[in-house]
């Protein structure tokens, strides 16, 4: 489903991200940790197609991000960290647009709008101006915007930041959806209880390097992930 | 306590002269004295230009025994001006300040606060309303050589119409707090009230000399319909003229006036400053929900994203509404236009044509659509660049945008212009084509500018829209294209006609449009990806 081969970004002399690979599959949640600054929103930006890289390859279906993007995009959804939309437009407004964008027919994104607005309990809010919404409100707009067009795969940025015990609830349950019907996330987080419970697999990423990766029981055995992880900081638990 | 929230406001009164307000930092030395020449420039020219009214009216009041109705005159204009300057720093000030919270939130007594608030309303209105009265009282005391006590008496009229101006806009600040809260079109409600009181400011600037020659004329008749209608203003004409009773009781009717203000607000300033009325909040109904193309649907994005700024439309898209102003006024008025022009053009009457290109395309530049919008995408940027779109479709929206706005009103300016004029077919056809070329460049260029120099971490839309780089050079460049063809035909024109030369320049424009498109469509999407 996607595919980094050698993903190497640069600012300045510093590499953000230092010729890293991993392959996800469809059907798995993936969850990326690292520390803050440790590259994972590069690669995550890189990944959505929204960030130029210095070398290596990104593939989505065996499409490459760097050689055909709007195929790509066609075929994702990415919510990043702080989901600044379009505060000029009401919430409707803005999923209207983002269904425009991929072609939703009128009867799907209606449905869709029913199902997650209303599971996300915001559907009363929907007319009003997104300026008027709080971060969570925003964060759930987000999600919704993101599963409106059944994206194959869904790269998320933080996604649990600023939403409340149930919209997180509700969310997993999304996620999982998506790869029961074939598709695949891939998401960032420092919740590492959450990416214990949640994911398939995980990496860890430090200083722009991939220095583990694999499924949950390959990573942490026997410990918790948060061991691993601090032990992998170079700090004792 | 109290001297450090007045030091507090000192600050915020002063933030907007030593403070950059793009980038938040605090402006250089050199930038400091930049502006402070300019606004002393600005400040001469406006006393000057209430310095030159006062001189035409005083004398003549003066010697007709009517002082008190130049005061009047002077004084009422002071508080137009006071009021009108200070009325929406009112709102911001005492109704909306966001540090309101913070105050609150610490042990410090709402009075205190008010009174703080107070002040900067209070200094704002002066600052104002000094502009007018330093002039009016300088002719004064020249045409009417008053005593000490007068010239006394004189400043402390200026201190209680300071607070006037200070009672009014207080009012008049709760008045548009309240109408802001309730609005659900807040920008476009914006835009009216702005077109309106440009409207009235044109009228009344475009009729002033009458008007001052009629009240010249009419003086005892004028004179005793504001004693009647308005007697605190007699009041006040007589107390700066000397009257001691007559100042007395002006005194006592605004200090009544401002009590009366502190009252209202000591007793309701702690409701003022914590509720949040807001818009109704309206119901979200599934009809709401309407397909569209990628095309259809980035276009109303765009024209969203115009409509939902009131600075956007005012600094960036004026023009529509003054071309097609300028197209009605010459449909009306044709007839008149082309008398007058034949007869002031009489020698030269080959030239009409091009002055009227010349005007409606510097009438063009005043739409700057596309010259902030890349800027004006900040943090959402993210978002154009993770749909499934590209960046040609993305710029080409923008453009859209612009040359709806624009081109319609301008055809539509053309072709009355074309049938007032009555130049030729072939010049007639020029005359539209012409500037439709003129304005897909303009709109091409203020692209390029702003992929050139985009700012996408401003926290106040007006910085892009009013003072970024290609906003001014998008402007100030149109003009200088205008300038240029007309000097360009000063040097050849006397070889060719005006026809040929209208068609060359037509070429060239069309010419130079292809090159910035096709710049666009390959370097600016690159350059617009990699943002």
């Amino acid at each position: 489903m996607l595919k980094i081969e050698h993903l190497t970004k640069l600012y300045g002399d510093k590499r953000a991200v230092d010729d890293l690979s991993m392959h996800i599959l469809p059907g798995e949640i993936y969850g990326f940790i690292g520390h803050n600054g440790a590259g994972k929103t590069t690669t995550i930006k890189a990944c959505a197609g929204i960030l130029q890289f210095e070398s290596g390859d990104i593939l989505v279906n065996g499409v490459s991000v760097s050689k055909d993007p709007i195929a790509c995009k066609q075929r994702i959804a990415y919510i990043p960290d702080n989901p600044d939309m379009y505060e000029f437009m009401t919430g409707i407004q803005f999923l209207n647009f983002i269904a425009d964008i991929f072609g939703v027919d009128e009867a799907e994104r209606k449905e869709s709008i029913a199902k997650y607005a209303g599971a996300f309990e915001l559907t009363g809010d929907l007319a009003q101006p997104i300026s008027a919404y709080s971060h969570g409100m925003k964060q759930k707009l987000a999600i919704i915007s993101a599963w409106i067009h059944k994206p194959e795969l869904i790269i998320m940025d933080e996604p649990f930041v600023g939403l409340d015990p149930k919209a997180s609830h509700l969310l997993k349950g999304m996620m999982r959806e998506v790869c029961d019907r074939g598709g695949a996330i891939f998401f960032s987080t420092h919740v590492l209880e959450v990416a214990e419970r949640l994911c398939d697999k995980v990496a860890i990423i430090k200083e722009g390097k991939l220095i583990r990766s694999g499924t949950m029981d390959e990573v942490k055995g026997d410990t918790s992930l948060e061991s691993v992880f601090l032990e992998l900081e170079g700090e004792s638990c | 306590m109290l001297k450090a929230l007045f030091r507090k406001q000192f600050r915020e009164l002063g933030a907007w002269f030593y403070q950059d307000k793009r980038t938040g930092k605090n402006r250089s030395k050199a930038g400091i004295i930049g502006y402070s020449i300019l606004y002393a420039f600005l400040c001469i020219v406006m006393s000057g230009l209430f310095f030159s009214m006062s001189s035409m009216i005083c004398v003549p009041l003066v010697s007709a025994s009517m002082g008190w109705l130049y005061h009047a005159i002077m004084c009422l204009i002071a508080l137009t001006f006071g009021v009108f300057g200070s009325v929406f720093n009112t709102y911001s000030t005492l109704y909306s300040a966001k540090d309101n919270d913070l105050l609150l939130s610490m042990p410090i007594p709402p009075s205190r606060i008010i009174l703080v608030r107070l002040f900067g309303v209070w200094f704002w209105g002066m600052v104002y309303e000094l502009l007018v009265l330093i002039p009016a009282m300088i002719v004064y005391w020249m045409a009417a050589s008053p005593g000490l006590l007068t010239i006394a008496m004189d400043i402390f009229i200026i201190i209680a119409i300071s607070i006037l101006v200070l009672v009014i806009s207080c009012a008049l600040g709760w008045l548009v707090a309240k109408i802001s809260s309730r609005l659900r079109s807040k920008s476009l409600v914006t835009v009216l009230i702005s077109v309106v009181f440009l409207g009235v400011y044109f009228y009344i600037y475009s009729s002033a000399y009458s008007m001052l020659q009629k009240l010249i004329a009419n003086i005892e008749t004028v004179g005793l319909k504001i004693r009647s209608a308005i007697y605190p203003i007699y009041l006040m004409g007589r107390g700066a003229e000397g009257d001691g009773l007559a100042f007395l009781l002006f005194l006592a009717m605004v200090l009544a006036l401002f009590g009366l203000v502190w009252w209202i607000l000591s007793h309701s300033f702690l409701k003022l400053a914590t509720t949040r009325s807001g818009a109704a909040k309206k119901k979200y109904r599934e009809i709401s929900i309407k397909a569209r193309s990628v095309y259809s649907a980035l276009l109303h994005k765009e024209g969203r994203r115009f409509t939902s700024s009131a600075a956007y439309m005012l600094n960036c898209g004026m023009g529509t509404l003054f071309i097609a102003a300028i197209a009605v006024v010459v449909l009306i008025k044709g007839e008149w236009i082309r008398n007058t022009v034949a007869a002031s053009f009489a020698e030269y009457d080959q030239l009409i044509p091009l002055i009227a290109i010349a005007i409606l395309c510097m009438m063009t530049t005043m739409n700057e659509l596309t010259a902030p919008s890349i800027s004006l995408e900040g943090k959402n940027l993210w978002l154009m660049q993770a749909l499934p779109i590209s960046a040609w479709q993305v710029l080409k929206a923008k453009l859209e945008l612009h040359l709806l706005l624009t081109e319609l009103p301008t055809l539509l300016c053309s072709i009355c212009m074309a049938v007032v004029i009555r130049p030729g077919l072939m010049a007639s056809v020029l005359m539209v084509v012409l500037p439709q070329l003129f304005v897909i460049l303009n709109a091409s260029l203020g692209l390029i500018l702003n992929l050139k120099s985009p700012n996408l971490a401003w926290t106040n839309e007006t910085a892009v829209v009013k003072q970024s780089m290609s906003v001014g050079i998008s402007l100030f460049g149109g003009w200088i294209m205008v300038i240029f063809l007309g000097v360009l035909y000063a040097a050849v024109g006397s070889r060719l006609t005006v026809e040929l030369f209208m068609l060359i320049v037509s070429v060239l424009l069309a010419l130079l449009s292809a090159l910035a498109l096709l710049w666009l469509k390959k370097r600016g999407t690159r350059i617009f990806e990699a943002l």
